[in-house]
């Protein structure tokens, strides 16, 4: 048997037809000599399948009482769909996930909102309307559920009994726990620890001779993961009550390139929004490195919408990306195009384009010339932009946009004179010149001017031979791209995370504004938004007494000018040139944890003394963290002296830590949640614990997670917010939160209340939704609301009906700020190493370090032959590898490479390779594929782990061995980049921070495989 | 590695392989040729009367996520390295003139099914509204049917030890709902239900496009039917292996499996 199976392993496809018949001639002669019996499936005919939840025949409806199905939320991944959730009532356990059909991340269209549970379920029957509200669940959401019961999940709380980063631990007792990292003390034989209650000091400067900087109880930082439904309780109960203005999601190592080139497109550093593009509606897609389908956010929905638009509707699309993804199926015959490109020159691809549809005049001329909102009402646009605003270009002002009071001035294309931008309704669009405002003479020039000017700094044969993209390609796509008025529209993501990714994202939405999309059907929208949650009609959750109005500088240096410094300000005082500073600040840039390790060990701003790491993996997600943030995460004395993680599993991260607090997994959590973008109406999903969390609890009953353990910390240490008078109802009364649910039912009948209450759950809603379990705290926490709280439950949140979705040709959720043809923040700042201004509009840069250093330079072609990236899975997930089933799903990822570069290099399909950058080498097999780039190596990224099951771990002495399927796969990050025009730090987006995984020089070479731990 | 790469396609499946090793189980009561939840007119041995089930495959939204074949791992409980059904992701082409297909892959529940007459047992047959079942209480694990089926679309149950393959969900089916592959089917490319309904989304499918079914020349008439099939998908969906199972091996991950399972090689 093993010998035929080794002979179609590694056989030529003709083997398998011979295999067959070995096998089958073997089970011939087996037959006469065995008696093993397999194990008695539970049915003859169904095998194993578990009983359906309901029947619907003959129009009877008949629920299987084995069974409760729930709705929540499911956090396999960053979109966070809603799901029901199949639970056998004997065991609790989790059977089977479905899709939400009230939910537009799962179903398109969604259920209208009034229909009962029961008719739901009706219709998703094979005489309802099955085809129509079809709910569905990926390959992740469909299998993942088994991390709830995985053997190395986290339990009880630990506390490390080796150096940090030796995997040995030890269970202890949660409030014994606390009282440790409250009190502090020689808590691990190392020497004193400074405990929390020290470190909330909320008077003395953290840095005497930067009082900008704030207090000593910045000295706390949280770094947390996506916003996943419980981040922004922590935030504005727990860290603002302890008084620290350092917490941070994932953005920097996920895609703030892309959030921030958005952000400065759409004029709002606060809020960070971002657009989509109107999947269904599009007739003309061109996304920039992000295959919908292949992955992105909402993951199923543009997917779903994808496959109908060019199977039902007209789109056609072009992927511009060094791999082909799975947008692209032979299927659909020419409706869908790949343009590969290496990565990291993506910019010069765009700027090409734009200067074609520029110097052609294929713009639309008239959405252009709208100066201002007034101008926008009166031609009955969608949206309108700065295009024709004057931007000073005299010495004083430089970079400012010329105003009257607030209002920005402009000519007006009738009689080309100076007037308020609020008067005019076609303003002049391309203009550099002197005008003249009360008795002043200003040098100028439109935005648009500048923009003109930048998109010719390069000639086209410039730009395609950045990129590898014709001229003849680059025209023909500004030719579609502007053929299709306002249906046209574009996308980047994740594969703007290389040194350029801020203006790179800035020049693909700004192909948006020459067609004038923003706000059309067909075009681009900011997304629905959401019901109002924390804070609305009945409470404010973010309210309290004592909340801390501390405005520090923050451990990542974003959200602040350099400028400000008295480091600055100093050098200035003394005559010398400011720059360089000490190192990188970011003005106008939201977080950045990927630099929160290497700041605290420089000191600079300051030096941090906890870490609370809540449900993140940097050390995985960060290209470079593992050779280069390791180092100082494993001393204590180097970073960080005490490290409290709070997470399911022990990760590549919390094996540093001091202490791990277990936390919930997926279906036990709590939380609520907005959807991202790629919607037109108001979404909310919610998520409550649909199974018992199998984790240690609290004495009180509620079990240990992120917000129980926030609680209980919050009343150890006495802070403002926690206890008796601690939640704030609008009318003054206040609520008691010592329990997980007092905030979260809160939340739900916020949602329940907001405009229009949703109507009462009936009885047989609670039944069928299996909530029952809730009712009495339902009652006691909502008093008369409770059956509005439960209808939202029901549904696992509240969602706006699609009619609501569009309004005649434009999106009915507007983004109503004008598009920033040039951004006066960003123009104004300058890069505190070079001390060179941001361009205000976008402008095209070669791959380099912050001081301006190319790769090109760094990197010589006969080193570095080739230029990696990674890219996102369509099944795995970095924090589902604790999923042993997923891995059944996709066992393993790979090092891609074109099959002509191979010969090249005299590689084959199958071998084992080593792929080298200037700081960082990995490994991993080869896999062969002509839909990469041949001047690129691929990397799917989410395997090659260490951590959550991957490898071994020692708790109170006992061995739990890790698996070798978890460790499989290639660890992309490993070849991240340091940047050496810093005091060591990772390569960055110059302008914004970003952490670099993309566009990587590298090479690659044959090794003998050998067994990796 | 020994691999063929003077092919023109590439192909990763990454996924099931369409290995299947088989040990036989000699189960008591196997020998015998009557069926009695059959013979009983058992509902879930005759069917739902003057249904006809069927699967229309409307490739062009497919995306190859493979939602359907995590799905119907958890749905029909099948065990480790076993699929009942995949999407082969394929390559046609030469780069930069290359395209993806995806190949959904399942029993295609044939008018004259190739594994039905070849089973000793009588444990393998069709019911009246076109689901072809397995009795694994009268099956006793010949294999015949495996060797027999075209398609590759049979496995030896590692854990029951019979021939077990994909029976639409009979169990979602015979109760009002919808085979799971198709109830999470991201880009709703699995369309199912009863062709003799005039009114159903299959027959309309059927009816409106021209349809392709896999290795039409082996007379098997499968029922299910795919939109917009390049033939070369079908061609490699038979003569490839997996890259993954030469990974698993070099890194021992077989062994650890079984190792798992208390040592013991169940396939």
């Amino acid at each position: 048997m093993q010998s035929s199976r080794r002979k179609f392993l590694i056989g030529s496809g003709a083997v398998v037809a011979a295999a067959s018949v070995a096998g089958y001639k073997e089970t011939l002669g087996a037959v006469a000599t065995l008696s093993n019996k397999g194990e008695l499936a539970k049915d003859s005919i169904y095998f194993n399948s578990p009983n359906a939840e309901y029947s619907y025949l003959n129009d009877e409806f008949v629920p299987n009482d084995e069974f409760k199905i729930s709705a929540t939320t499911c956090i396999g991944c960053t979109t966070q769909c809603g799901v029901r959730v199949k639970i056998d009532k004997k065991t609790d356990k989790v059977v089977r996930v479905l899709g939400n059909p009230y939910n537009l991340l799962s179903t398109d269209p969604w259920l209208p909102y009034n229909i009962s549970i029961k008719d739901s379920y009706k219709l998703l029957s094979q005489s309802g309307k099955f085809e129509t509200y079809r709910s569905n669940v990926c390959a992740r959401g469909n299998v993942i559920f088994d991390k709830i019961e995985a053997k190395n999940r986290v339990l009880k709380p630990l506390k490390r009994v080796g150096k940090r980063g030796e995997n040995k631990w030890k269970e202890m007792d949660i409030d014994e726990l606390i009282s440790e990292i409250v009190n502090g003390g020689d808590l691990f034989g190392e020497g004193n620890v400074k405990g929390l209650k020290d470190i909330r000091d909320t008077k003395t400067p953290i840095n005497p001779d930067e009082p900008i900087f704030g207090p000593k109880s910045n000295g706390l930082c949280l770094i947390g993961t996506t916003h996943e439904g419980r981040f922004k309780t922590v935030i504005h109960r727990f860290l603002k009550s302890f008084g620290t203005s350092n917490f941070m999601g994932h953005t920097s190592i996920c895609g703030l390139s892309m959030r921030a080139g958005e952000a400065a497109y759409l004029g709002n550093f606060k809020k960070y929004p971002h657009l989509k593009p109107d999947f269904e509606n599009t007739e003309y897609l061109l996304s920039i490195g992000t295959p919908p389908g292949q992955a992105g956010n909402p993951f199923k929905r543009q997917g779903k919408l994808l496959a109908r638009a060019r199977t039902e509707k007209n789109i056609d699309y072009t992927i511009v990306s060094p791999m082909q993804g799975n947008s692209d199926t032979i299927a659909v015959g020419g409706r869908s195009h790949w343009i590969p490109i290496i990565p990291g020159t993506d910019l010069a691809f765009v700027m090409g384009v734009l200067q074609i549809i520029i110097n052609n005049n294929l713009y639309n001329d008239k959405y252009l010339r709208i100066p201002s909102e007034k101008g926008r009402a009166a031609l009955k646009d969608a949206s309108w932009t700065n295009s024709s605003h004057l931007v000073i270009q005299d010495k004083k002002g430089f970079g400012k946009i010329l105003r009257d009071g607030k209002v920005p001035l402009v000519l007006d294309a009738s009689d080309n004179a100076l007037k308020s931008s609020n008067a005019v309704t076609q303003a002049v669009l391309d203009f550099k010149g002197d005008v003249e405002f009360n008795g002043q003479t200003y040098s100028v020039r439109t935005a648009f001017n500048e923009l003109k000017e930048n998109v010719n700094e390069l000639s086209l044969e410039e730009y395609s031979k950045e990129c590898g993209v014709s001229v003849e390609k680059m025209q023909e796509v500004a030719k579609d791209f502007t053929s299709h008025g306002r249906k046209a529209s574009v996308d980047c993501h994740g594969g703007t995370m290389h040194t350029t990714g801020f203006y790179t994202t800035y020049a693909v939405m700004m192909l948006g504004a020459m067609v004038g999309n923003l706000n059309y059907k067909g075009g681009m929208s900011p997304g629905g938004g959401a019901y109002k949650d924390y804070v609305g009609k009945k409470y404010n959750l973010f309210g309290y007494k004592g909340k801390s109005k501390v405005h520090a500088t923050r451990i990542d240096k974003t959200r602040m000018a350099y400028e400000k410094t008295n480091e600055y300000k100093k050098k200035v005082a003394a005559g010398k040139n400011p720059y360089p500073a000490k190192d990188t600040w970011y003005p106008f840039t939201n977080a950045l944890e990927s630099e929160v390790i290497m700041n605290s060990a420089k000191g600079y701003p300051y030096k941090l003394d906890c870490l609370l790491a809540f449900n993140t993996n940097f050390m995985y997600g960060t290209a470079g963290g593992e050779n280069h943030i390791k180092e100082l995460i494993s001393d204590p004395k180097k970073s960080i002296p005490l490290f409290i993680a709070v997470d399911p599993f022990i990760s590549e991260t919390t094996k540093y830590a001091d202490y791990i607090i277990p936390d919930s997994v997926l279906h036990e959590t709590w939380g609520a949640v907005h959807a991202w973008a790629g919607y037109q109406t108001k979404i909310n999903t919610l998520r409550f614990p649909v199974t018992k969390p199998r984790q240690d609890s609290f004495k009180n009953g509620d079990s240990i997670e992120m917000i129980s353990f926030m609680i209980a910390l919050g009343k150890k240490m006495k802070l403002p917010g926690f206890g008796k008078k601690a939640l704030k109802g609008q009318d003054g009364t206040w609520y008691p939160l010592e329990k997980a649910e007092d905030i979260y039912l809160r939340v739900f009948e916020n949602i329940a209340l907001d405009g229009k209450p949703v109507p009462d759950a009936s009885d047989e809603d609670i039944e069928l939704s299996g909530i029952e379990s809730y009712v009495p705290s339902l009652k006691s926490i909502c008093g008369n609301n409770w059956r509005k709280t439960a209808y939202v439950m029901a549904r696992g949140g509240r969602y706006q009906d699609i009619e609501h979705s569009y309004n005649g040709d434009f999106i009915s959720h507007r983004y109503k700020k004008p598009v920033q043809v040039y951004n006066e923040t960003v123009g104004m700042k300058r890069n505190s190493i070079t001390g060179e201004r941001y361009s205000g509009t976008i402008k095209f840069y070669k791959q380099r370090m912050v001081n301006g250093d190319t790769f090109e330079k760094l990197f010589s072609k006969d080193k570095f032959p080739l230029t990696a990236f990674s890219f996102k899975s369509n099944v795995l997930a970095t924090p589902d590898t604790s999923s042993a089933k997923l891995k059944e799903i996709k066992y393993t990822t790979y090092v891609d490479l074109n099959p002509k570069t191979a010969e090249k290099f005299g590689l084959a399909h199958g071998d084992y390779v080593k792929v080298t950058s200037g700081d960082g080498e990995t490994k991993g097999f080869l896999r062969l594929r002509h839909g990469v780039h041949p001047q690129t190596i691929g990397v799917e990224q989410g395997a090659g782990r260490r951590g959550e099951g991957a490898v071994d771990v020692e708790i109170n002495g006992k061995l739990v061995k890790g698996d070798i399927a978890k460790r499989s796969g290639v660890f992309y990050n490993k070849i991240g980049l340091l940047d050496p025009s810093r005091p060591t730090a990772l390569t960055t987006d110059f302008v914004c921070g970003s952490n670099v995984r993309q566009a990587i020089p590298v090479n690659i070479e044959k090794i003998k495989y050998t067994k990796e731990v | 590695m020994g691999q063929d790469n003077s092919r023109r396609d590439f192909l990763r499946k990454g996924l099931a392989t369409t290995a299947f090793a088989m040990l036989a189980t000699s189960q008591a009561d196997a020998m015998s040729l009557q069926i009695p939840g059959r013979d009983e007119k058992n509902p879930k041995y005759i069917g739902q009367k003057g249904k006809h089930f069927v699967m229309v495959l409307d490739l062009r939204k497919c995306i190859g996520c493979q939602a359907c074949t995590s799905v119907c791992k958890i749905e029909n409980e099948v065990p480790e390295d076993q699929f009942r059904t995949f999407v082969t992701e394929t390559e046609l082409g030469e780069f930069p003139d290359v395209r993806k297909g995806f190949l959904p892959q399942l029993c295609n529940h044939c008018e004259s099914p190739a594994c039905v007459p070849v089973c000793p047992t009588g444990a393998t047959f069709k019911r009246e509204d076109g689901i072809v079942v397995v009795d694994n209480t009268v099956c006793w694990g010949c294999g015949y049917c495996i060797s027999a089926c075209p398609y590759d679309k049979r496995y030896f149950n590692k854990r029951t030890k019979t021939a077990d393959k994909c029976n639409f969900c009979a169990q979602r089916v015979d109760k009002g709902l919808l085979p799971a592959c198709v109830e999470t089917c991201i880009g709703g490319a699995r369309v199912f239900g009863d062709i003799n309904d005039k009114n159903s989304d299959v027959y309309k499918l059927v009816s409106n496009f021209s349809t392709n079914v896999l290795k039409e020349a082996q007379g098997t008439r499968p029922q299910v039917f795919y939109i917009n099939l390049d033939s070369r998908l079908e061609e490699l969906s038979s003569s490839t292996q997996s890259l993954d199972d030469i990974v698993k091996a070099e890194e021992g991950f077989q062994r650890e499996w079984m190792k798992a399972r208390g040592g013991k090689d169940n396939g």
